[in-house]
């Protein structure tokens, strides 16, 4: 889960770096308790809010107006929900410092740049793999002018808060020769979620897109729930296949396959790690709650351990439950653990247009069944 | 890394319901489990197989161990694979999912200090059909369904996908030397070149099939292993998720380390540079047997 701007300081702070005096604005309405000079910044969780306009800088004039005119924005795709209003820093020097993991290092890595702010892209940044049994040493090696108590202060917060991503910046210094937050991105890991009570923070989608109902929607299925997931990832698109695809590793070979077919998917997500019937049937709705479908394509590899029989009941559940009745085709290629039994199930349902194949038929050669017979449906659906 | 007949295995984690049912299979295809470990089980029997209280006590009774398979809640995988790795076993095969990745960080350089060798998290399993040698939940309650003996090694980050190459060769006249799934995390302790890299002196291994996906940089480190012919037997490759780099990137789909971040992670690099270092890429999933035949005929 990526925090937005004034949650990611707001933990920082919590653990003692220093942070600019702000105020967070729920409404245009909300009245003002800073005093300019200040900066008014859009919480949006995609970068670059400076080139989009998001961030504002108040010396004097109308603030209202300003704040208004932010709230109406819609920034990198994101709609501005929340406002930042924070004291305009004065500075010397400004650092751009992260902490993230690396596959290329197979470790977590410290990034410096001796110039933050915008454009950090075209610097010249060092990289320092730091060992995560020994952070002392892997931090003394590193040469930087920012004071090694606070880049240990910066790697401990990383480490004891699970952050995939901690991101400072800038980080700048004063004329005083301390040094402050201006601008922090963090990434918390959400399979860390269990051990931080902490962690109360609402559902939410990625940068540069506001997500729909739909995809909030399936993204709770998994919330409470750690048996499996289900609709962790849902992403909705406007073609006319609906796909309930189980498996990280099949779902992205489903859809590549349908596309190069031609087939126009209506969404994208998965399930797997052997979930309840509660969650396949939950997300099954999700799913077939779009209009203007054509098809249906249930389609999986052929599972190690997720219990077939009880996914896919999980799956016709739902699909008893759908109004109107589906009348479209529905493709189902899937094989594992109880596939015998589920499809034995599937073949007694004689009030769907069911498609069943098993192992016999690959991912591939399901594809093209699911497209011809999506396409034979709209035809003679046309009026 | 290759285990054979001989090796001792264990189960850390296989009283709890999925990892007795995995056991069950395990047992099933011939694999021997000498002990399970639970933590407060110490005494119990589960599948015919003794439970201990720790790692330690097993070494004690039976001597050292050549490998153990976990199964233990993500938020205790940490603890449970440094007490395997102090008690010194060198190879872990690491089955559960959603372990936060500080902790897989912090078992990968562990593991490193130790020399031992780790494999997952989320790792699917390691399969032998050779041997009937198997750890982990790969291929179910009947691997013989997708896997049998040949010559050709599989290393994929799908768990699903794993089986799917099996059974892909399999229909075609083809069998496996070794199957593993190594995970889709952001972190993982074996990666595609790692395992290609033991598969080298394997003798029944001739050809090899990599199953990799969008985000990091392990199919690229495998490009770049065989460019330099340090992996020399010919390699496959299918890589997932073209589809993902039309969308907003920073999602994650399915596997925790399936994200593109920035120019980082899309699958048509992956392809460019394995192509270029004299890797196949197959086009569609299907196509995966005909390059791997003439990998071997050619």
């Amino acid at each position: 889960m990526i925090l937005y701007e004034f949650e990611g300081k707001k933990l920082l702070s919590e653990f003692g770096i220093p942070i600019p005096k702000s105020q967070l604005l729920n409404s245009p309405g909300q009245p003002l308790e800073i005093a300019p000079p200040l900066v008014l910044k859009a919480q949006v969780l995609s970068g670059k809010r400076a080139d989009a306009g998001g961030i504002v800088k108040v010396t004097q004039g109308i603030i209202p107006d300003l704040i208004r005119d932010l709230f109406k924005k819609t920034i990198n795709g994101e709609k501005v929900e929340k406002v930042l209003a924070e004291e305009l820093v004065a500075f010397e020097e400004e650092f751009y410092i992260s902490l993230s993991y690396d596959t290329n290092y197979r470790t977590s890595i410290l990034t410096i740049s001796e110039k933050g702010g915008t454009g950090v892209e075209e610097r010249e940044v060092k990289i320092y793999p730091i060992n995560p049994l020994n952070i002392q040493d892997s931090l003394g090696a590193i040469k930087s002018s920012i004071p090694y108590d606070l880049l240990l202060k910066i790697a401990q917060i990383f480490f004891e808060q699970d952050c995939l991503l901690l991101e400072i910046n800038p980080l700048v210094e004063l004329k005083n020769g301390k040094f402050i937050v201006l601008d922090a991105k963090i990434k918390l890991d959400d399979d860390a979620k269990n051990r931080h009570e902490a962690w109360n923070y609402p559902t939410r989608g990625v940068p540069e897109y506001s997500p729909t109902q739909r995809e909030l929607k399936a993204k709770e299925i998994d919330q409470g729930d750690y048996r499996g997931v289900a609709g962790s990832t849902y992403f909705d698109f406007d073609g006319d296949i609906a796909i309930l695809a189980s498996g990280g590793g099949a779902s992205l070979t489903a859809l590549d396959a349908l596309l190069k077919v031609g087939g126009k998917p209506a969404n994208y997500t998965e399930y797997g790690g052997n979930p309840p019937r509660e969650k396949v049937e939950k997300l099954t709705q999700i799913v077939l709650s779009k209009d203007y479908l054509h098809g249906l394509w249930v389609v999986g590899a052929v599972a190690n351990f997720t219990d077939v029989y009880e996914t896919l009941s999980g799956f016709l559940e739902a699909l008893r439950k759908i109004t109107p009745k589906p009348k479209f085709p529905i493709v189902i290629r899937r094989g594992g653990p109880r596939d015998k039994e589920a499809f034995e199930m599937l073949r007694q349902v004689s009030d769907f247009d069911l498609h069943l194949f098993g192992q016999e038929t690959t991912i591939t050669q399901s594809a093209k069944v699911m497209v011809e017979l999506t396409n034979k449906y709209a035809q003679s659906n046309k009026t | 890394m290759i285990l054979d007949k001989r090796s001792k295995i264990i189960g850390q984690g296989i009283t709890g319901s999925e990892g007795s049912v995995a056991t069950a299979w395990i047992q099933k295809y011939g694999t021997k489990v000498l002990a399970g470990v639970t933590p407060g089980k110490g005494g119990q029997v589960s599948n015919d197989i003794p439970i201990f209280n720790s790692v330690a006590e097993v070494v004690q009774k039976f001597g050292s161990i050549d490998a153990s398979y976990l199964y233990v809640p993500p938020l205790f995988v940490k603890k449970a694979a440094f007490e395997a790795l102090d008690a010194g076993i060198k190879l872990l095969l690491i089955v559960t999912e959603k372990v936060p990745v500080k902790d897989s960080s912090l078992i990968y350089a562990k593991a490193e200090e130790k020399k031992a060798k780790v494999i997952g998290p989320s790792s699917v399993g390691l399969i032998c059909p050779r041997l009937n040698l198997k750890l982990g939940s790969i291929g179910g309650a009947t691997p013989e369904r997708v896997f049998v003996p040949g010559n050709i090694a599989v290393v994929s980050k799908s768990g699903g996908m794993t089986s799917e190459i099996g059974l892909l060769l399999k229909n075609a006249g083809l069998g496996i030397s070794w199957a593993v799934g190594i995970g889709g995390d952001r972190i993982i302790g074996t990666d595609f070149a790692d395992f290609l890299i033991e598969m080298e002196k394997d003798e029944e291994t001739r050809s090899s099939v990599v199953f990799g996906e969008l985000g990091g940089t392990y199919e690229e480190r495998l490009a770049d292993m065989v460019k330099k012919g340090i992996i020399k037997k010919p390699v496959t490759a299918f890589i997932g998720g073209e589809f993902t780099q039309k969308l907003p990137s920073q999602v994650q789909f399915g596997h925790a380390g399936a994200i593109i971040e920035g120019d980082r992670g899309k699958p048509d690099y992956k392809r460019k540079v394995l192509k270029e270092a004299g890797v196949k890429v197959a086009n569609d999933f299907d196509e995966i047997v005909e390059l791997v035949k003439d990998s071997i005929n050619g």
